[in-house]
């Protein structure tokens, strides 16, 4: 027998925009970091491109973070539930690349930001965990939840 | 085999070992296969690791590098247009692992959020 809960707390809503910043953060970051790397350079001379680069290791430290952070999240929320929700990252990236850029964002973008924004409304719209009442969580105590 | 087929196959292989990451890492963030529906958990018990939580966070650490090997793969062979939208098919694996595997409740209103959210990548995309 499950019972789904509905009132999403603090720390999912904080730990979920966490993971959107880190996740552009990481996005943004690793790309300038092979920025300087020609487009038909080898696999191995993007990699020691990258090596070569500050943001290189500023995305690795976001990305203890993130891994951190998302391992928060998930003791607190359903996998199904949380992960959606970094779909939300695609549409600061593009933000972020189409200002920096100083290009417009097309039609057929902004529909599918649009629908992206839907999809993540319907999904904060359902529970955002499902606790097995035979004691599921008594019997695997959280370590990351205290 | 053409370049394009290879990239899709790479790319198909990267979404399911992200799906598979994301479910360790839920296990792990759980505190243990307690978390498994009963039979996946009989199965697991079978190995002295998995009563162990940070051996799953391990585990998607793992899978998540290789994961990015896969996606790097592919969008070597793969237009960003196709990878794109491709690679967000990891919402619907993930989607069916945490219902089949963690019994978590997956409704409809669930299953419309997903699908908005890969239509709009196809979008985002273009």
């Amino acid at each position: 027998m499950k019972r789904a809960q509905t009132k999403l707390p603090g720390a999912v809503v904080v730990g979920l925009m966490l993971a959107i910043v880190l996740d552009t953060f990481i996005q943004i970051a690793w790309k300038l970091a092979v920025s300087h790397v020609p487009g038909d350079a080898s696999l191995a001379a993007t990699a020691r491109g990258a090596f070569s680069s500050p943001l290189f290791y500023a995305a690795m430290l976001a990305f203890g973070a993130q891994l951190y952070n998302w391992l928060r999240v998930l003791a607190r929320a359903d996998l199904s539930f949380a992960q959606p929700f970094t779909a939300l990252s695609y549409i600061s990236v593009l933000a972020i690349s189409s200002h920096s850029l100083h290009e417009n964002i097309s039609a057929s973008k902004m529909f599918g930001v649009v629908l992206i924004f839907l999809g993540v409304f319907f999904i904060s719209r359902t529970p955002f965990y499902t606790a097995n009442a035979s004691g599921r969580d008594q019997a695997n105590p959280n370590l990351l939840r205290s | 085999m053409s370049p394009e087929l290879t990239g899709i196959f790479a790319l198909v292989a990267a979404v399911t070992v992200e799906s598979f990451a994301q479910m360790f890492l839920k296990i792990g963030a759980a505190g243990g296969p307690g978390i498994l529906l009963v039979p996946y958990r009989r199965c697991v018990g079978r190995f002295s690791f998995s009563s162990i939580a940070a051996s799953w966070v391990i585990l998607g650490v793992i899978a998540y590098g290789l994961e990015i090997l896969l996606y790097t793969f592919a969008l070597h062979l793969l237009d960003v247009s196709v990878a794109f939208p491709l690679g967000s098919l990891c919402f619907v694996g993930v989607a069916m692992l945490s219902k089949m595997i963690l019994g978590e409740t997956v409704g409809l209103i669930r299953w419309l959020g997903v699908g908005c959210i890969l239509v709009g990548t196809v979008f985002v995309a273009m």
